[in-house]
């Protein structure tokens, strides 16, 4: 990594920044406070139009959405984007102040359209209220007439004739009324009652203490007509919708064009937050940033071409992003250790380590010829097909390498689809026949076997670890730290590999079990010596030493820790077999063959699924819990260049990140 | 004869318990990872990924006991004595209950990490890691029911 500083005219500017947002090269360096003598461009204001632009855009991409669903497959996850060249994005630009004008109009059309739905809510709910009064031929607000008051109601409690007869009596014996029920159910009841104009008063306290109210809006005309004007009215507005839906649909056609002036405001609005950082005298503008190594020439190169201006490399500082750089084989791991956490710049970088046991690893766990072929088509057909953007290219490749690995481990352990082979051939003949009779090669059975592939499983780790602290070991020695590079972390790898030995010699020659013993011993003194040196006195170098004996425990359950690899390989394999098993249960018939094609297809995919997960997770965290914590730091910054960087599409030729 | 009556028990065993287990902790993380997705429904993938990890205990646990079948003359292999088949009970405690209470506590971390994805999607690979974590508890109880479960056939008693 450089760091670059590119000294320009002002008059320049705009054409230097759009090279170095379509060529990807340079990540720009923010930095507090211009340099004397200089200052920096508010661009807020029109970040903030941009930002209302793409909002716009947004907002009319969903509504469209809504109004007809882009057909989309689920494999388009893996197609790459569009290429584009620098001249098609000045055309999306020109075409940029109609797209607004378009959806602008889609969010109005949406607006009314929301509008026209609330106030049928709203119509449909006075219908709602108006439904148990359609009997009514009076309209809602009646007066009293010359003699007889009228109450039009509710009371909040149920009654039929009888019984509000009798509740009414029950208040008040004198009251002379008669009344009309038209509707009537749990805690409502909607009633007329008539009095004497005499009694108005009398009537209204015995209707208070019944709970009795009058409706809230009473109209002058009778509730069945109200409702007929108002079902009219709804009708209208179903209509209106309709229309502002088929006007929207008009504008289906202008989605993909949306959606690229969506893009283009994105890289408008990146360009102008670098303007912000840039430090300006009246005629020149200075850019800071970092650049790879390798690209300082095709940047001098370019700059130089485009305008006239004063190109810079220098060491860079501490804060410098790092790009992980890396040959075929291991490139695609790289998302794995990002994942975790990019290398400081102390760190050796893990990519290359981690690639072969992450592949390595996740074969045995699968473990399978069978499953290993299908995740090898599969992503070599997607990589063909789709071509796809460089970090589902990676993503696809890591799948490729460690299906290739997958298919090794099958052969290893005898399992081609589970035991199907083996299985077809007693369907179809009726010998019985073993995988390991099948393949001329010996095989391991992963249930028969299973104590030696636990103990190959438990050396493999050994080897993970060792080479773990082997980096660990490295990065101490070039940083020239040479007590921590034998002290802490050799002494501790000849002792696990006198532990080794030991247990070799116990299960071969006993000579070896003096050996590794005289190693692990020689070690363990080492340590207590060494280990407890940034302690003060005798007694507590004593004490510090023999304390960091302990630590052995946290070696063997690392250790302990790769018996995963036996167990998922295991599981994998029962799995298999037992669809193989499922799948010939209906025998050799028509319906038996049918069924078995059904449930052997359904079946390998559940534990293709189920496994490849499986696989990948406890991959990880072999490479993360029990190889990282041997020497690994991270916590450095993945570099991001300034670059053309949108939803839809992508500069040819440039360097994707 | 008899044997046979506790090698299907400790069958029985095996697959239920750590089935509980990967039950009750994938339906934990499958809800609290529907809360997340009803937010914001393109996090799916690492939704299921981060749901599916406590269901490995029930997949141990159905192994167990389909190699328990495989053995004791369900499926093949021949009758175990009785001793062999309480033996084989014996075995298929470890994975149960091993899986059923990791399955638990996997699933208590799962739910963790599925909120702490949904604040940060970076945040993944960490709770995924951290997850996994509970599962190697599981595995050694896997891994020692498996071995005994295997050589319980060569042991006469």
């Amino acid at each position: 990594m450089k760091r670059v500083r590119i000294i320009a005219l002002n008059t320049d500017r705009k054409r230097i920044l759009e090279h170095l947002q379509n060529s990807s090269l340079v990540e720009i360096q923010h930095i507090e406070q211009p340099e004397e003598g200089y200052s920096r461009i508010d661009t807020a204001s029109q970040l903030q139009q941009f930002e209302r632009n793409s909002q716009l855009m947004t907002q009319a991409s969903k509504i469209l959405d809504k109004v007809s669903p882009e057909k989309k497959s689920l494999l388009d996850a893996f197609r790459g984007k569009r290429e584009v060249e620098p001249e098609d994005i000045g055309k999306i630009a020109a075409g940029s102040p109609k797209v607004i004008g378009i959806c602008g109009k889609i969010c109005d059309l949406e607006k009314q359209r929301a509008d026209y739905a609330a106030e049928r809510v709203r119509i449909r709910t006075l219908m709602a209220q108006l439904e148990p009064w359609s009997g009514l031929d009076i309209p809602m607000n009646t007066a009293d007439t010359a003699s007889t008051a009228v109450f039009i109601g509710t009371f909040p409690k149920m009654f039929d004739d009888i019984t509000l007869s009798e509740a009414l009596a029950q208040e008040d014996e004198t009251l002379i009324f008669d009344h009309e029920i038209f509707f009537s159910s749990v805690n409502l009841t909607c009633a007329v009652i008539y009095a004497p104009k005499t009694q108005k008063e009398q009537a209204e306290n015995v209707l208070r203490t019944l709970g009795f109210t009058r409706p809230l809006n009473p109209t002058s005309r009778t509730p069945s007509e109200k409702i007929s004007r108002l079902k009219k009215k709804d009708d209208e507005l179903v209509k209106k919708i309709s229309q502002a839906t088929e006007g929207l649909k008009k504008y289906v056609k202008y989605r993909a064009m949306i959606s690229d002036t969506k893009d283009y405001y994105m890289l408008r609005s990146d360009k102008y937050r670098v303007i912000s950082e840039l430090d300006e005298s009246e005629h020149t503008f200075i850019l800071y940033g970092y650049i790879p190594e390798e690209d300082c020439d095709q940047l001098e190169e370019l700059c130089l071409r485009i305008a006239d201006c004063i190109v810079e490399f220098s060491e860079p500082g501490d804060d410098a992003p790092v790009k992980l750089k890396n040959n075929k084989f291991a490139e695609p791991a790289e998302s794995i250790v990002t994942m975790y956490s990019p290398p400081s710049k102390d760190d050796v970088d893990p990519t290359p380590i981690l690639a072969f046991f992450f592949y390595f690893f996740f074969g045995m766990m699968f473990s399978d010829a069978g499953y290993g072929l299908v995740m090898v088509i599969a992503t070599t057909i997607a990589l063909k097909v789709f071509k796809p953007d460089k970090s589902m290219r990676n993503n696809l490749k890591l799948f490729q390498y460690c299906g290739i690995a997958t298919i090794f481990w099958g052969l290893v352990f005898g399992s081609i689809f589970g035991d199907a082979p083996a299985v077809f051939y007693k369907l179809f003949t009726g010998k019985e026949i073993t995988m390991a009779q099948m393949l001329p090669w010996p095989v391991l059975d992963t249930q028969k076997d299973a104590l030696t592939i636990m103990i190959l499983s438990i050396g493999l780790g050994l080897v993970h670890v060792l080479v773990g602290m082997g980096c660990k070991f490295y990065v101490c020695m070039k940083q020239k730290k040479y007590a921590e590079a034998f002290f802490d972390t050799g002494l501790w790898m000849t002792m696990l590999i006198g532990f080794a030995v030991l247990a070799a010699g116990m299960a071969t020659l006993p000579v070896l079990v003096t050996v590794g013993a005289g190693i692990a011993i020689a070690s363990a003194v080492g340590l207590v010596l060494t280990q407890g040196r940034a302690k003060k006195g005798f007694f507590g170098k004593l004490i510090g030493g023999v304390a960091s004996l302990y630590d052995i425990t946290s070696y063997i359950s690392d250790l302990l820790s790769y018996s995963r690899l036996l167990a998922l390989g295991l599981t994998t394999g029962v799995m298999a077999q037992v669809f193989n098993m499922l799948s010939t249960l209906m025998g050799t018939n028509v319906i038996g063959i049918l069924f078995m094609i059904v449930i052997f297809i359904a079946g390998h995919l559940i534990t293709i699924g189920l496994n490849a997960l499986g696989s990948y997770v406890h991959t990880m965290r072999l490479q993360y819990v029990e190889m990282f914590s041997k020497f690994y730091e991270g916590g450095g910054r993945k570099f991001e260049p300034f670059a053309v960087r949108c939803d839809n599409f992508k500069m040819k030729n440039s360097n994707e990140m | 004869m008899e044997g046979i009556v506790f090698a299907i028990l400790a069958a029985s065993l095996a697959t239920v318990l750590s089935g509980i287990g990967s039950a009750k902790g994938v339906g934990g993380a499958a809800q609290t990872a529907m809360g997340v997705l009803s937010e914001d429904s393109s996090m799916f993938g690492k939704m299921l990924v981060l749901t599916l990890l406590p269901g490995t205990q029930g997949l141990y646990g159905f192994i167990v006991g389909f190699l328990i079948m495989i053995n004791c003359g369900v499926l093949g292999g021949e009758v175990p004595t009785l001793m062999q088949g309480l033996a084989y009970v014996a075995a298929s405690l470890a994975i149960g209950i091993g899986g059923m209470i990791s399955g638990f506590a996997q699933g208590k971390a799962s739910v963790a990490g599925i909120s702490m994805c949904a604040k940060d999607e970076s945040n993944f690979s960490k709770a995924m890691v951290s997850i996994t974590l509970v599962e190697i508890y599981a595995l050694l109880a896997f891994i020692v029911s498996l071995l005994m479960v295997i050589s319980i056939p060569g042991i006469k008693m």
